[in-house]
């Protein structure tokens, strides 16, 4: 008998963008942009994810005139259809081909109105104390204790209603919470920024029903009420610097297959905000040849690189439906802060699609695998990259056409915690009553008992591309702190060589963050735009 | 060879001695390839059809194109392939015709352990055989190659609605969008 989803329809749900639009606010196509043309504002923001979506609310209801640039295309609720092929194609980076220069880690990021934002799992953390503690120490990040940031946390929390989900979690995920348990391991429940959430689990292709408060429903929304402008389909090539001063930026205005259309123009403002993720950020300034005297743009950018092991139940898991994160474990994440590196465990939502990558390689054993999805859970570690000097992170390049390349090694550093993370996952699953367990490694065969996981685990190889890592989250790549050896950016979001530029994304992060990043973005944005709203008051 | 994106060409001395095959060595140069889209596609070119057209079968299974879509499956298969390839930045883009024109070309193709024989006339062994080798490659680059073709093809393959019963996955719910009326352009 042919089996049916849990919920079979979602109708009904209105589109607050495609609303917003029809009632005058000042969203406007790159291609519809007169070629040659020079718009101003008194703020342009770069970039509409977290950073972006969260500064330009902030700054609009304190009055200023603001201009929100985004490289991706514009899509609203009416356009999520929880389809994986449009998903990928319409929101993601590359198609979600997104991948560092050996191949190795394949990254999954934004790219739309709203950026990340639009695609997460929404699992929302504050900035663990031990983490903003390093940062003090290492790097000279002022005003960002426990104490001065846990404000700023609260804050976006309210605005973007996140809590602990209430809802038991579905059955992948209770892999994670009946192992634990078993093994005596702490474990928590998530907290999500979602309001009146379905349960569906189709997050990460957009979220049907507007529960996900992304920025494309909440901050952006706001931002456009408040009379801001958008313009979409927009790259931003280069800032336009004159001595310390950044004028403007270039924009390149792309058409529905993402290649430049022929027309350009140009945005002057006299405050300008960078909110491009740890990757464009960094090239974008390297195409301006923006001042950088250490060379430190585009160094130590991190991306919780991502181990995976899959586990079959004889029980059905669909692993596609429900809440996609509910549930965490940070047991083996801060027995040191460095040293080797820490981990946190979760479950992964797995579609058709995104299975077929994570299962790796072909074949037999692939369309077999394929076959049991309904009985296969994954879990995987996000490893705590960038603590230790031993793991120094990327540096981002420009490729010829001036594109980021991301070198990211997947060092024994690295390695070490993978194998200790999938031993991890396989105990719990086996604990959980799995009947085998497999990590993503070409080599790993089924194990059948948690014995010969260990065994295993521990002689497989770092071989590059033998293995995924992921990677959901891009942290770094414009540190900041006030030890000048090491950052770019100040402890206020100001860029250290230029008057008025402003760094408001993940991209300061100066290592990897030990929790799924939003919420720190959403917070240090928060502050940082707050305080920028006083400058520019003070000044006027 | 330039820094690439994804590293595809970036070989060590010893990558570049194993490719450069008596006169194969110009072809490399510059990837002087022609870069026209195969009849039908938009990015596709006519070597990457047969050279994925031959490869898809052995990745998906080891018996043919899975599932219900019967004579159809392979053009599905190509065009999905060719949606996802269109999306690619340029730099990106060009690294994976290139390193496809070294799977393909008469010249290269043999020294990187595909068939003698065009690839539209190659076997599902022949096409087995040449997926294993790059699989256990000590070469970087091959080991790359392996799982971006791999990638590609399944991700294409899986995510189409007709093949959801493969993987057993019921489907998502169906989006009924709200009705707002039509606005004029």
């Amino acid at each position: 008998m042919k089996r049916t989803p849990h919920i079979p329809m979602v109708a009904g749900i209105p589109d607050p963008i495609l609303e917003g639009i029809a009632g005058g606010w000042k969203v406007q196509d790159a291609a519809d942009v007169t070629d040659g043309g020079v718009i101003n504002a008194d703020v342009v923001i770069i970039g509409t994810g977290a950073g972006g979506g969260t500064t330009a609310e902030i700054l609009a209801e304190a009055g200023l005139n603001v201009l929100m640039l985004e490289e991706g295309p514009l899509k609203s609720t009416n356009d999520f259809k929880m389809d994986e092929r449009e998903a990928y194609h319409d929101l993601y980076q590359e198609s979600a081909g997104r991948m560092s220069k050996d191949g190795s880690m394949s990254i999954l990021q934004g790219r739309c109105v709203g950026g990340t934002t639009v695609i997460n799992w929404t699992s929302s953390f504050h900035t663990p104390e031990q983490t903003l503690e390093h940062w003090a120490n290492e790097f000279k990040l002022e005003g960002a204790s426990k104490e001065e940031m846990t404000p700023w946390f609260e804050r976006m929390e309210e605005r973007l209603q996140i809590a602990p989900w209430p809802v038991p979690p579905n059955p992948n995920n209770a892999v994670l919470s009946r192992g634990a348990e078993a093994l005596n391991l702490e474990w928590h429940v998530i907290p999500r920024n979602v309001s009146g959430c379905w349960n569906l689990g189709y997050c990460g292709t957009g979220c049907p029903t507007n529960a996900k408060q992304s920025m494309l429903v909440t901050t952006i929304p706001g931002a456009l009420n408040k009379q801001s402008g958008l313009i979409y389909n927009a790259r931003a090539e280069r800032l336009i610097i004159e001595g310390k001063k950044v004028l403007g930026v270039e924009v390149t205005a792309l058409n529905s297959d993402y290649k430049p259309n022929g027309n350009t123009f140009s945005v002057k403002a006299p405050h300008v905000v960078m909110s491009c993720g740890g990757i464009n950020g960094p090239a974008l300034l390297l195409r301006s040849d923006a001042p950088d005297p250490k060379k430190r743009v585009g160094k130590r950018t991190f991306f919780h690189p991502v181990a995976f092991n899959f586990a079959q139940f004889d029980e059905l898991i669909d692993p596609y439906y429900g809440a996609p994160q509910s549930i965490y474990s940070d047991h083996y994440q801060w027995l040191n802060v460095t040293g080797p590196a820490g981990y946190k465990l979760e479950a992964t939502p797995l579609h058709p699609g995104l299975a077929a990558v994570l299962f790796l390689g072909h074949g037999g054993r692939h369309y077999e695998d394929m076959g049991n999805l309904p009985n296969t859970n994954l879990l995987l570690a996000l490893i705590r990259d960038g603590f230790d000097e031993e793991s120094p992170g990327a540096s981002i390049e420009l490729a010829s056409d001036g594109s980021p390349i991301v070198d990211y090694p997947v060092n024994d550093y690295i390695w070490d915690a993978f194998q200790r993370a999938m031993i991890s996952m396989a105990e719990i699953q086996f604990a959980a009553g799995a009947k085998r367990v497999r990590p993503s490694h070409l080599d790993a065969p089924w194990y059948e008992t948690v014995e010969e996981a260990r065994e295993g685990i521990n002689n497989l190889d770092n071989r590059s591309n033998a293995f995924t890592v992921g990677s959901a989250h891009v942290m770094g790549g414009m540190t900041m702190g006030e030890d000048l050896d090491k950052c770019v950016v100040d402890s206020n979001g100001k860029y250290h060589y230029l008057d008025n530029l402003y760094v408001i994304d993940g991209s300061v992060f100066p290592t990897s963050i030990g929790a799924n990043p939003q919420l720190s973005v959403y917070g240090f944005a928060c502050k940082f735009a707050n305080q920028l709203v006083e400058k520019i008051k003070a000044s006027a | 060879m330039k820094t690439s994106r994804r590293g595809f060409l970036q070989l060590g001395a010893m990558g570049t001695a194993a490719l450069t095959v008596g006169s194969g060595a110009a072809m490399l140069t510059g990837c002087s390839s022609q870069q026209t889209p195969a009849e039908g596609f938009k990015t596709l070119r006519e070597v990457d059809v047969y050279f994925l057209g031959a490869l898809a079968p052995a990745v998906l299974t080891t018996k043919g194109y899975p599932g219900a879509l019967g004579k159809d499956a392979r053009q599905r298969l190509l065009e999905s392939l060719d949606t996802l390839m269109t999306t690619l930045q340029g730099h990106a883009l060009s690294q994976l015709q290139m390193a496809f024109d070294l799977m393909g070309s008469p010249v290269t193709r043999v020294a990187v352990g595909a068939p003698l024989h065009p690839w539209q006339e190659a076997t599902v062994e022949e096409a087995e055989a040449f997926l294993e080798s790059w699989r256990d490659s000590w070469l970087p680059i091959k080991r790359m190659g392996y799982q971006g073709l791999c990638k590609l093809i399944t991700i294409c393959w899986y995510s189409q609605p007709e093949n959801y019963e493969i993987s057993g996955y019921p489907g998502p719910p169906v989006k009924v969008p709200y009705p707002y009326p039509a606005t004029g352009e």
